[in-house]
This record gives structure tokens, sequence and C-alpha cells, in this order.
């Protein structure tokens, strides 16, 4: 279905924290205009209105269907919601935009999927850091053939500190906070970013999946109870393509990078310093071995040094990139009809990775047998 | 305790953010009048050590209730407000994020000022706002700031969150006594100093850039050291005829920023800063302001005009209204609360 009018209209429901950044990625693009805002709690949506100057505030979303009728809707709610709302905004003929997780369950996203491709819309997930300007190089790579072939191995290491007291705290304290109703909890609310970049090179859905967490010391003395934010997990894809993931509260600096092998050349990606370096099989004769590698190493992270300064100076090192870049592709993909900028399978398969991990590490431990008196 | 109050001693008396900074301070001197119906709500993820010492050592304190719950849930506030005739609220939204710091600050209220008209008895509704609600950027420097000045009318551009939540915190209050006749009295203490708050006020200067940049020379800080504020709440809580009415709090005796940076230097420990006169502190937020408005928020504009002119200034204050309508006096001089603030690098407490 192309989109007819100029500037698209775009909806957001669910007012909280990442909403904000998702008004400033479409102020940023151009070509589109955020014409309603929608929050259960109507006074989320008005604030919100208040500092982006959009009066159309609701706190029902239908009703927000009925009269804004936006050719785009970003749901941003917490993801119990997603599935139905995002089906609720299709069946009213508007495109949308999930964020992460995609939703709670892989059943409830290939239902979307169907949904939206019987009625001719689109959806995107908010798998931002795919969109990284270091992701895009990286594709951009892979694409000229860079690895020699097909990856043989992937591993991603994404982290995340327990230090926001304002976020952990709240979820700590209430058994009943959305976070805590997840069936993966905290690794639920945040372990699509790292999975997806797996995914794109997973291309074969049988995949084999061993998970195993627990919980870190620094968690159980903050009250953790149930929760695990360690996680380790082996992925085999039926074509051979291996990966390994690697959720840590605990690893300190924080990792948060992308490693691509292929059968010649790997890729190493760094969200932390938005930087990429090529592994290039060469033999060094000697002693080389020892001098040359380490310079051609720093050459290369002087090179991203240099591209990022440059990419402030000329404002283009946006923290929120990624999400820009993933919205206006989206929105373009829209405009122009054509395949929108994260393959539904990727999508699909990084939820059905997630609820594999999730049934494997909250599995219900065997009862422990009592020592006979 | 005064005959006047608009309660008596065995009114249920609620406290929310009690186990916060101010909060616990607030507690400790309503029982120290002898309030023995004291209700302090915490969130279930507080540590309580610091209130728990605290209610200790009174007798009233073993009486003392503590209802876990948050402020977001309508049930937690019902709980929170049932019976009670005054409510100090003090719990508040911290957080950097815009939505995050109006949850907390303004809907938590909303919530808590609906299950107060419709489970308590209301007699009073203390609201502790902040001296972040003003604007001083059309005001002269040196120009005296009281409860009559203007109000920031771009949190957004201020890019302060805690400002944006506390405003729209007010307006709710102030909407609640119009329409629904809840009697309030907003406070809005300046900065609160004292044992168990280490950092030094963004007023004095920063250290963003890995060094201090002393950025409010000789303007006179709007301090309240906590006993003297925490006093200054609970008289809002009891006095009568004050319905509807703003005070600000700060001390007596105000000092400058320079004085209090010598101080705590001196004290503490000796390091490098280096001073930066206003004109070029605000010339350097309005560059930053206008490269973050020209690059599209690439550099959040973390500084700017309006955040120069709160902080950096300078003007005085006055603590007269709080003086002659809610009769407050310091109970701690401004000598004996910077020996009580400076003493903490001391002792070890965290
Ligand atoms: N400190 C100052 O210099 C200053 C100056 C002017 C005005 N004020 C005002 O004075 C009041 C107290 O400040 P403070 O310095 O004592 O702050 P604080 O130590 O951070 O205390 C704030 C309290 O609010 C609680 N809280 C936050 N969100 C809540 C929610 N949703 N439900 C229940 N409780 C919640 C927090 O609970 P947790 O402990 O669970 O996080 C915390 O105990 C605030 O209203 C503040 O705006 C402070």
């Amino acid at each position: 279905m192309k989109s007819e009018s100029k500037n698209l209209r775009i909806a957001i429901i669910g007012c909280g924290k990442i909403a904000d950044q998702h008004v400033f990625a479409a102020r940023r693009i151009g070509g589109c205009e955020v014409v309603a805002l929608c929050d259960r709690e109507v006074l989320m949506a008005r604030q919100l209105g208040e500092r982006f100057g959009v009066t159309a505030c609701f706190a029902d979303a239908g009703e927000m269907l009925r009269l804004a009728k936006p050719e785009v809707v970003h749901i941003t709610t917490p993801p119990q919601g997603h599935y139905s709302l995002a089906k609720q905004c299709l069946e009213a003929g508007s495109h949308v935009y999930l964020e992460k997780p995609f939703t709670v369950t892989a059943p409830e996203a290939e239902e979307l999927i169907c949904l939206a491709e019987r009625r001719g819309l689109k959806l995107t997930a908010g798998h931002n850091l795919q969109f990284t300007p270091e992701m895009l190089e990286m594709r951009r790579l892979v694409k000229l053939g860079f690895l020699g072939g097909k990856p043989v191995h992937l591993e991603s290491h994404f982290s995340y500190g327990l230090g926001d007291a304002s976020y952990v705290g709240p979820l700590l304290g209430n058994r009943q906070h959305w976070v805590r109703q997840l069936p993966g909890q905290l690794l639920h609310n945040i372990l699509s970013h790292g999975l997806a970049k797996l995914c794109e090179f997973l291309d074969d859905d049988q995949v084999e999946v061993i998970a195993s967490a627990h919980q870190s010391e620094q968690l159980r003395s903050l009250g953790g109870a149930e929760i695990l934010d360690e996680l380790r997990v082996l992925i085999r894809a039926a074509s051979g393509t291996t990966a390994f993931f690697c959720f840590s509260t605990q690893i300190k600096p924080g990792r948060n990078e992308l490693r691509i092998c292929g059968p010649v050349n790997s890729i190493t990606v760094d969200h932390a310093s938005g930087s990429l370096i090529r592994h290039e099989n060469r033999s060094y004769k000697s002693y080389l071995t020892f001098f040359a590698p380490p310079l051609v190493n720093a050459r290369q992270h002087f090179r991203n040094a240099w591209i990022n300064f440059k990419n402030f100076l000329t404002g283009k090192l946006h923290q929120d990139s990624g999400m820009k870049e993933l919205v206006e592709c989206f929105y373009q993909s829209i405009k122009n009809d054509s395949a929108p900028p994260l393959s539904y399978r990727e999508i699909l398969l990084t939820a059905r990775i997630m609820d594999e991990i999730f049934a494997q590490i909250y599995k219900p431990k065997p009862p422990v047998s009592k020592p006979s008196p | 305790m005064s005959p006047n109050n608009i309660i008596s001693s065995a009114d249920r008396i609620l406290v929310t953010g009690s186990n916060g900074f101010i909060g616990a301070k607030v507690v400790e001197i309503l029982l120290e009048y002898g309030f023995s119906n004291v209700r302090c709500f915490v969130r279930p993820s507080s540590k309580l050590d610091r209130l728990k010492q605290m209610l200790a050592k009174y007798p009233a304190g073993k009486t003392a209730e503590i209802v876990a719950g948050d402020l977001l849930s309508r049930e937690d506030c019902q709980k929170a407000a049932d019976g009670v005739s005054v409510i100090y609220h003090l719990a508040a939204g911290m957080e950097k994020s815009f939505a995050g710091a109006f949850m907390n600050s303004a809907l938590t209220t909303r919530n808590l000022m609906d299950a107060f008209l419709e489970h308590g008895r209301p007699a009073r509704f203390v609201n502790v706002s902040s001296f972040t609600v003003y604007s001083n950027l059309k005001m002269e420097r040196g120009a005296l700031l009281d409860e009559t000045c203007a109000l920031e009318d771009n949190a957004q551009e201020r890019f302060d969150a805690y400002c944006f939540g506390k405003l729209k915190q007010e307006e709710l209050v102030r909407q609640y006594g119009e329409k629904r006749k809840l009697p309030y009295v907003i406070l809005r203490p300046g900065a609160v100093f004292g044992p168990g708050k280490k950092a030094l006020s963004g007023r004095v200067g920063i250290d963003t850039f890995g060094f201090f940049i002393h950025l409010g020379g000789e303007n006179q800080l709007p301090l309240t050291f906590v006993d003297n504020c925490a006093d200054a709440i609970v008289l809002a809580g009891l006095k009568p005829g004050v319905d509807g009415e703003i005070f600000n709090v700060v001390d007596d005796d105000l000092i400058s920023s320079g004085e209090f940076l010598s101080a705590y230097k001196r004290k503490v420990k000796p390091f490098f800063s280096v001073r930066v006169p206003f004109f070029v502190a605000n010339a350097m937020c309005s560059l930053w302001e206008q490269y973050s408005k020209r690059s599209q928020g690439q550099l959040p504009p973390v500084f700017n005009r309006r955040r120069a002119a709160a902080e950096w200034k300078g003007n005085r204050f006055s603590n007269q209204k709080l003086h002659e309508r809610l009769g407050w006096k310091p109970r701690v001089n401004m000598e004996q609360a910077m020996n009580a603030f400076l003493a903490q690098y001391e002792s070890r407490t965290p």
C-alpha cells in the first residue's frame, strides 16, 4: 500500500521514557508529523504533547485511531500491550513500529506479521542498534564479500549496568512491576538488541539453542529475588553457523559488541566506541607477526576515531542515530512500498530464540528429594 | 506542641518520601513534637536502616507505622491516605527523563490527592516543591527572588526534567485546591544541605569536565539546613490560616558560593578549581545551546541560558514570609549548620 500524503501522519501509543526519543527521531527525519499521542494515563500523553506541541492527546487507542487516522503508529508501551495494540492498529489500517521486545511470545509475533501481510501493511521492531553507523558499515562490507563466504561463527556481547537505581529499584521492590511479569523478566526487556544481531546471520530457522543463566552477586545483594541477570547462550543453525551470546550486568567495562567470523576475514563491531575493526587473514614473515598486526589495528582505531570526529563536527554523531536511521528507513519503505528495513524472518527468529532461552532458564526446577531420615 | 495547631497529637499524619534525606528529618521532628500517629510511606525497595534507627530513638517511634508501596499505584495511595489528616508529601521523581520525573512527581501527587480526598480526613496537604520551579531569566542579577517571582515557562528548553516534574506537580496541587477544595500549602526549599548528603550544590559549580569550575562566584546561596527545612515543612502542616499559601524556605544569614567552597576546601580537601564569571558561563551556555539546536540535539542542551540563569546568575533571597506566617525560626544557625555538614566528611557515614 503506497502512502499518498506528503507528510506521514504519525501517532505514538505509550508516552513513557522512550517516547521522547521517538518524537525526536521523527522531528529530525522530516516528511512526517506526530499528529496524536495516546496513553492509558492521559496525563502522560499530555506532558509529552505539551513539550512537543502536539495537542491531540488520547487515553483510548481506538478513539485515537478513529479520530487522528495516523498512517504509522509507534507502540512504545510495556511489551504486554504490544500484541493487542498492534493488532488494533493494523486492523485500523496503520503501519506499526513496535518497540523491543516485538511481542511477549513468538506466536504473537507470527500472528501480527501474518495480519500485516494480509492487509498490505508494514511492521518493524525497535532493533535500533542494527542501524548504527558502524552496523551499516559492517553490512556494507559483508555485502562486498569481505568475510569470504557465509559466517562460520558469531559472537554478541551485551552489557547492562544495574547502577541505575531509578530503573532497577522500583523493579526489584515490586513483584507486580511489568518487567517482572514478562516470561524472561529483566532479560526479556533487554535481550533482543544483542540477539537480533546474531539472527540477521543465522540464515536457517532450524536452530539449536543451549542457554544457561544465574543471578549475579550484585543483584542478589540488591534483593533480586528470582531475577536472573547473567546469561550465556550457544546457538547452532542447521546450516552449521554457530553463535555465542553473552548478556552480563557484571562485566566491566560493559561490552556491547558483535564479532562475525567468516571463512576468510572477520569483523568486530563495537557499539560502545562506535567503531569497526576488520580482521584480515594475512600472514607476516617471522617476527613481523608481532609488530605488523598491532600497527594495522592501531591504524584502524585511528581511522575510527577520525570518522567519529568528522561525524561529530558535521552533526551526524547522534547517540540515537540507530533509531533515527531505522525509523527513516521504515518510513521510506512505507512511502515507496518497498521491503521494511528489518526482515520478518529476523524479527521472528529473534522472538523464537528468546522464547527458547526463557523456557530453558526459567523452567521449573525438579523438586529436591528430601534425604530420608 | 502549640494548642493552635490544626490537628491534635493523636491525629494521623502521613509522610511520603519518609526514608529520604529530608523526609526522615520531617518524621523525626514530628515525633519530637509528640505526634504519636505518624505513618511513614516508603517504597518496598528502600533500604530502611536510617529511618528505623531514627524511629527507635523516640518513644512515639514505636507506634509509628511504616507502609510500603508506590505512589504510582492508586491502591497503595489509598492504603497510605486512609484516615490521614495531614499529608507531608516529599516523595519526588529525581530521574533524568522527563516522563520519569513527571510520573514520580506529578502522577504520584495526583494519585495521592485523590486518595486523600476520598479516604482521608483532609486538614492539610503539604506539598514540598523546590526553588527549581522559578525562572530568573528576565530578572536582574542580584534581584530579590521571593514567592511572587515568575515560574519557569520552558523546562524542556532548560533541559531540566526535575524542574518539569515539580512544576507540573505544583500545577496539579493548585488545580485540586481550586476545583476540589483541597486545603494545601506549597513549600519551595532552596538548596537543602546537611549530614546525609555529601554532594555540593550545582549552584556552587560543576566538575563535569574533570576539574571543578566554580560558577557561583560571590552569589548568595539559597541554603537551608536539613533540620531547619524539615521544621518549616512540619510547621506548614500545623499552622492555621495558611491554606493556599506558598513559602520559600531558606535559612537566615545566607553565605555566598565562594564562602561555601572555601569552607569545603579547608575542611574536606583542597582541590584545584577555576572560577568562571557569570557573563562567561552564560556566553558558553548560550553557545552550547545554539550548537545543540543546530546539530538537532547531537549534544543535548545540558548547558543553556535558562539553566545558567537559574543556577549561576545570582539572586538575593528572603525568608520573611516563613518567619512571619509560620513563626519559623532556624533551629540551627549557619555556622553550626556548616560545621555539621562538613563534619560528615570526618566520620565514616557513607
Ligand atoms: N534535597 C534538596 O536539596 C531539595 C531542594 C528542594 C526541594 N527538595 C524536595 O524535597 C523533597 C525531598 O527531597 P530529598 O532530598 O529528601 O529527596 P530523596 O532523598 O531522594 O527522597 C525522595 C523520596 O521519594 C521517594 N519516591 C520517589 N518516587 C516515589 C514513588 N513513586 N512512590 C513512593 N515514593 C517515591 C523515594 O523513595 P526511594 O527511597 O524508594 O527511592 C525517596 O525516598 C522532594 O520533593 C524534593 O523535590 C529537595
